[in-house]
């Protein structure tokens, strides 16, 4: 027990860098890159299946469907890394949604000045943004100070964004994001549908996310304090790295990216729904998973999760490209994640026995 | 970032949100309110995160108040047994009459029959269940009818030929496999219209909008969209709007106020109307007769006709209703 915390906390210091360089090189290269390779074999039999798949076109397409769930799955994995969980980026995306829409379709009315304020739609992207950062500092707080469960925490304010999304117009959406001319809030729409050198902003908005937090897990101290709480939480405190600090803050980032996934639905659809992402939470769980992070926590990169969301929109585009019927489409999806886990345990196994060298876990 | 900046930008962010919200109590699941002859009607409807029940639940309360009841309102959330503990909560508190719009058809005789069997009339609204003599009245919009006149419209705005797809609700929904068949009545008799792609997209918005989106690349010169509610059809036409297809015919099922502000903007063709607002009004009205003289006076199977919304007869429409 204490040698296997004593090497996650090693293996912390090289989050990108969890399988070793030396031993077998193919064998070790396929099962860090597995969801990698899962990707490429699933693209390649859709590829063979139907002449639309690999057609630029709908490879976009594909990008833009994994964007929202990409976006979860990063902050999900953030989480998770630090040794949490958040279930409820799907509750916070609605709420957001719903800030956002209020916002552009009602304003903020001052009543002492009897006016109506219509923000420009960038500051209403911020606002919403900011409301998704005050949920994750929410969940964050009573994670580390109130010291509930981060499961229970999450589950509670999952239930608290509904039904606060719900209250916020009385179940109805808040349609046409357009703006107008008058309220000089056009423009919204934008974010969700429009383009950017000939590239759908989402797909930007997912690859500047992933290029961010990428960044951030492998380049900063505050990264490598992430994997070293969820690596070994006492280790980590005993070495100076301010614990609590670094698990409340996973839950802002994790809660502000929840408010951008939002936000891009809100855009896609030009109208806001209270119901938007609901169960889009285990969605960003399984593309973590997938993508090789693990629920104990100290292991999992960023890159990996955002292919895991590749691949689940992969298959759910081409499923539904081959006309495969949406109860087939569920239970591929399950089997490709326990397929994915279980090479997971082979991997795990793998590092357990020496034949590779826990050594090489050393600079 | 330390903990005060931390709270700093929560609270700031708090104001604005407080600010963009419209402030109301946090509500607890069931809800009560006491009437003037000291009698309660309950209303349970399966979801209060649609509008289409919210509408419901409203017209049926409201109704309700104004007979001069008392109103107890949940959600079952399509749950059969979150909906037999209501209507066991609902007999202990001495209910006169339950409004319901049930969980399941077969799931709900059982919970209709525990109400009967203790006394309490049940008035079923928008679904029926698979037993006679049980519940007092059944009042539903005819789906099949409904569906049919959508097929039928959206045959005539196709001009009777070209390629389409169809977006099904949620498959364990009888009102998905219902509108199905009734729309496919009628399409299948045009022989230059083809069917090329038909998926579910779970009666959700954003699932209608990626499903479309995919079956776009599948079939990029699809003609027209038939979508069994009007969720779907939103969906679907804001991905056809992101993909440059403005002309494709979209064709939704309900009659939500959205859907019609879409009509108004030329977006989406046409509506199929259920006469909500009519069938909840009607249930408590007939309640209210049957606690009175403990008959209805009407049969227990009462099916009302959907109107079709285009953008003709659009401006008659007032919340889910049109006037004559």
């Amino acid at each position: 027990m204490k040698d296997m915390a004593k090497q996650d906390l090693k293996k912390s210091e090289h989050p990108e860098s969890e399988t070793r360089g030396t031993g077998p090189a193919l064998g070790a290269l396929l099962l860090k890159f597995r969801a990698f390779v899962a990707l490429i074999v699933i693209m390649v039999l859709f590829t063979f299946l139907s002449s639309t798949f690999l057609t630029w076109s709908n490879l976009i397409t594909v990008l833009v469907q994994s964007s929202i769930n990409g976006l979860l799955a990063i902050g999900m994995t953030l989480v998770i890394v630090s040794g949490g969980i958040d279930l409820s980026v799907g509750a916070i995306a609605g709420l957001c949604g719903m800030v956002v829409g209020a916002l552009i379709d009602v304003g903020i009315p001052i009543h002492a000045l009897g006016v109506v304020v219509y923000p420009h739609a960038w500051a209403v992207v911020l606002i919403g943004i900011a409301a998704g950062a005050l949920a994750g500092a929410v969940n964050g707080w009573i994670i580390t100070r109130l010291n509930v469960a981060p499961f229970i925490a999450t589950l509670g304010t999952l239930y608290i964004g509904r039904g606060l999304a719900l209250l916020s117009n009385n179940g109805s959406t808040f349609p046409f994001l357009d703006g107008t001319k008058a309220h000089g809030n056009m423009g919204f729409p934008w974010l969700g549908n429009g383009l950017l050198l000939d590239i759908p902003v989402p797909i930007w908005l997912l690859a500047i996310a992933t290029l961010a937090a990428s960044a951030v897990a492998t380049r900063t101290t505050f990264g490598r304090h992430i994997y070293a709480v969820g690596g070994n939480e006492r280790a980590a405190a005993l070495s100076g790295v301010k614990v609590r600090s670094v698990r409340a803050r996973v839950y802002v980032i994790s809660g502000a990216l929840s408010a951008l996934a939002g936000i891009v639905i809100a855009a896609q659809l030009d109208s806001a729904g209270a119901a938007a992402g609901t169960g889009y939470e285990l969605n960003a769980i399984a593309a973590a998973v997938l993508g090789g992070t693990s629920l104990m926590g100290g292991k999992g990169t960023i890159t990996g999760s955002v292919i895991g969301a590749l691949v689940i929109a992969v298959l759910v585009d081409g499923l539904i490209l081959l006309g495969v019927s949406d109860f087939w489409q569920m239970i591929i999806t399950g089997f490709v994640i326990v397929v994915a886990v279980a090479i997971d345990q082979v991997q795990f196994n793998a590092v357990k026995f020496p034949w590779r060298g826990g050594a090489a876990v050393k600079r | 970032m330390t903990l005060k900046t931390l709270l700093g930008t929560a609270c700031m962010a708090a104001s604005l949100g407080v600010l963009a919200l419209p402030a109301s109590a946090a509500t607890p699941s069931v809800q009560s309110q006491k009437g003037t002859n000291g009698k309660t009607i309950a209303i349970f409807v399966p979801s209060l995160s649609n509008p289409f029940f919210v509408a419901e639940e409203k017209f049926a309360a409201d109704e309700a108040t104004k007979l001069g009841y008392g109103t107890m309102v949940a959600s079952h959330d399509g749950n059969a047994e979150t909906q037999l503990n209501l209507i066991k909560t609902a007999i202990a508190r001495h209910v006169s009459a339950i409004v319901l719009d049930n969980a399941g058809a077969d799931e709900s005789i059982s919970a209709v029959k525990t109400a009967t069997d203790a006394g309490v009339p049940v008035f079923l609204i928008d679904r029926e269940i698979n037993a006679k003599g049980i519940a007092k009245a059944q009042i539903v919009s005819n789906n099949f009818q409904g569906a049919q006149l959508e097929g039928t419209q959206f045959a005539k705005l196709m001009g009777y030929k070209g390629t389409y797809v169809e977006l099904t609700g949620l498959p364990s929904d009888t009102n998905a496999k219902v509108r199905a068949q009734g729309a496919e009545s009628v399409l299948n008799h045009f022989k230059d219209m083809k069917m090329v792609g038909k998926q579910t997209a779970d009666w959700s918005q954003s699932k209608g909008f990626s499903v479309m989106q995919t079956l776009l690349q599948a079939h990029p010169d699809v003609k027209g969209v038939i979508a069994g509610n009007d969720t779907m059809a939103l969906g679907a036409e804001a991905a056809l709007l992101a993909a440059h297809k403005p002309d494709v015919i979209v064709v939704g099922f309900d009659g939500s106020p959205d859907v019609v502000a879409s009509i108004k903007k030329g977006q989406i063709k046409a509506d199929v109307l259920q006469p909500i607002a009519v069938f909840s009004q009607k249930a408590v009205i007939e309640a209210d007769q049957y606690i009175k003289t403990g008959k209805t006076g009407l049969p227990e199977k009462q099916e009302l006709n959907c109107i079709l919304i285009t953008p003709e007869n659009v401006g008659n429409y007032t919340n889910w209703a049109m006037k004559s």
